[in-house]
């Protein structure tokens, strides 16, 4: 088994980006923590859960898709290539942000594949870190996942007492990382750090699918969402939401085509160009965001669309407890 | 540090969540309202979410603690329809959520006939990021509540829970602001920008705040489009702006927007920034009596006009 310590978990991380690799990881940004691009493996902050997914790594909060310029002659369009993504490498990020990846990956490569996300996925290597702390928003255990739960993640790490992890490869892309910095990892053994304990018991999904199957028109909408701000607040923190807008923005004379994230809690999210709005109120727009997490993704791709990390629980404004909505329909 | 003195006695607001209670069920059996509009306890240790209570029964999980942290006014807005149409309602408040509603109806979004307000005695709330397992203290309390003035509410059809003399905070905003305003322009500037670089368009603030009830928000506008609405710096820079302009001696000070930002972008210290302008300019404040016209929203032949240059 390969083992490695905290010093030389940083050291990897100035290896990999002296080797050219772009390297995203929990920084201390201001008040909070972020998933962010790190100067050196010193900005590396393993304590706390950040307050932002790490779905931006392939996902960007906004990126551009094309650019116009407007020239004598014609309008000159400037694509934006993929291909020129930099090499990245995920680092210390928590299972519940992990296992948001291949939910993601489902999507984003059905009907259409989504080249600016497929690429940051192919061009990504994820360094996952079992996770040792947590609070009574999180829920992790409730989703069938695990505070040390490898799913999506290349190489995983599991803190030890005494402060190094363990190093698990779990894909070809994590033992190649393994094997190029063979140097910093050393053979070895060690009793892990004890984990996270989520708050919440388990959930029967299925029984929760079958009820939510049923009940498109029910009382607990209103109940529950008349409340709702309508913010998006719990879509853009989630580690799985992934709804976008594409605007194009800028003159006549030049601008750009950008994608940013969206969210259905929006009034406007479904808004028509009649002016009419079939998710009309509140209630209807959280009902759309728990069905689809719960029956609609899991309906056509078998997966949830909730890795139980807790963050939209956090972030309501008003309070609603995505948890304990799943406990009201699981006890019905 | 923590001392005793400084620590809310937890007694004061299970009295006051009994009050609640017993007024909430006679409102509703009598038919004074429909629906009052209160906070009820969450799952989690310590917390609190708005309550839209129709039957006097339910009356029994209305609750107030350190945790009922919203400004309820949010649900008097036309924002919230399926709220309002319910008939005639009947809402708790704090004193300072008692601001958003005198401005509501000065701005003709309310009648107060239409309302039936139950003022709450409030010794203070949560702050956003407050261990809601302790008690509320130095630590754990919301900023707006160290320099509360309005303690037990005024002006309303009933008021509930009664208060002790409460435990001087530490003022934390007044620094703030001070500090702010010692900034050179430059500095400030950059105070800001660094701050709204962060802003990840989720609109929490806009979506909480009770003046914030456009059904066709400028900035959600794409025909033309006036605002960038893409999570860059032009774009948040303007929508902030635009935030802190609208609300320019509107603003009630209830600082929902702030304690709601999932980026922690202090807003309220721009909200009250501009609160000050507007008292220095026009002697004008937002306050507990509702006010026709703002020095924004009229134009009187005497005005300032030194700054068109």
């Amino acid at each position: 088994m390969k083992t490695i310590t905290e010093q030389n978990l940083r050291a990897l991380v100035d290896a990999l980006i002296s080797d050219g690799k772009r390297v995203v990881g929990p920084r201390v940004a201001g008040t909070m923590t972020l998933y962010e691009p790190l100067t050196g493996g010193a900005e590396l902050a393993l304590g706390e859960l950040p307050r932002r997914s790490a779905k931006e790594t392939f996902l960007p909060l906004c990126e551009t898709i094309l650019t116009y310029e407007q020239g004598k002659e014609a309008v000159h369009l400037g694509d934006v290539d993929p291909v020129r993504l930099p090499e990245t490498v995920l680092i210390g990020a928590r299972p519940c942000d992990v296992a948001a990846a291949p939910v993601l990956d489902a999507v984003f490569s059905w009907d259409y594949r989504d080249e600016f996300f497929l690429e940051r996925r192919r061009k990504t290597t994820i360094i996952g870190l079992a996770c040792t702390g947590g609070d009574d928003a999180c829920f992790c255990t409730a989703m069938g996942l695990s505070p040390a739960d490898s799913t999506g993640s290349d190489l995983f790490l599991t803190p030890l007492k005494g402060g190094s992890f363990r190093c698990d490869a779990i894909t070809d892309k994590g033992t190649a990382l393994l094997a190029a910095h063979a140097g910093l990892f050393a053979d070895g053994t060690g009793e892990p750090l004890p984990l996270a304990e989520p708050a919440l018991g388990a959930l029967d999904l299925e029984k929760i699918r079958a009820w939510l199957d049923g009940h498109f028109e029910d009382p607990l909408w209103e109940e529950i969402a008349a409340r709702c701000a309508g913010c998006g607040a719990c879509a853009f923190l989630c580690p799985a939401c992934h709804c976008f807008d594409i605007v194009d923005e800028g003159g006549t004379a030049k601008g750009a085509r950008r994608k940013s994230w969206d969210a259905c809690g929006f009034g406007k999210f479904t808004n028509h160009a009649s002016g009419h709005n079939p998710r009309d109120v509140q209630p209807q727009r959280y009902r759309n965001r728990i069905m689809h997490k719960f029956k609609y993704y899991v309906d056509k791709f078998d997966q949830r669309l909730c890795t139980g990390c807790g963050r939209c629980i956090r972030a309501c404004p008003v309070g609603i407890d995505i948890a304990a909505v799943l406990e009201e329909i699981n006890d019905k | 540090m923590t001392t005793t003195a400084h620590t809310i006695d937890p007694a004061l607001y299970a009295a006051a969540t009994a009050a609640l209670r017993q007024e909430a069920r006679t409102v509703l059996e009598n038919g004074t309202a429909a629906a009052v509009i209160g906070w009820q306890a969450g799952r989690r240790a310590g917390s609190a979410l708005p309550a839209i209570v129709t039957d006097p029964a339910g009356a029994e999980q209305l609750i107030f603690a350190p945790g009922c942290v919203n400004n309820l006014a949010l649900y008097l807005t036309k924002a919230k329809k399926e709220v309002r149409g319910k008939g005639r309602l009947a809402i708790v408040v704090k004193g300072c959520d008692l601001r958003a509603l005198a401005g509501l109806i000065g701005e003709n979004q309310l009648n107060r006939a239409d309302i039936y307000i139950i003022g709450i005695a409030c010794p203070g709330v949560y702050g956003a990021h407050a261990d809601r397992r302790l008690p509320l203290a130095e630590e754990t309390v919301a900023p707006k509540c160290r320099e509360c003035t309005v303690h037990t509410p005024t002006g309303v059809d009933v008021t509930v829970g009664t208060l002790p003399d409460l435990p001087a905070f530490t003022p934390r905003e007044a620094a703030e602001l001070a500090r702010l305003e010692a900034m050179t322009p430059a500095e400030r500037w950059r105070f800001w920008k660094e701050h709204f670089s962060r802003c990840i368009r989720c609109y929490a603030c806009r979506q909480v705040c009770p003046f914030c009830y456009c059904e066709q928000c400028l900035c959600d506008r794409n025909r033309p489009q006036a605002v960038e609405t893409t999570p860059r710096p032009a774009g948040n820079m303007a929508w902030h702006i635009v935030r802190a302009m609208h609300l320019a001696g509107r603003c009630a000070g209830c600082a929902e927007c702030e304690r709601v930002c999932p980026m922690d972008i202090p807003l309220n210290l721009l909200n009250r920034k501009m609160a000050k302008e507007l008292k220095a300019l026009y002697g004008f404040e937002a306050g507990l009596e509702p006010q026709e016209k703002g020095p924004l929203t009229s134009y009187r032949e005497d005005d300032d006009q030194s700054f068109i240059k």
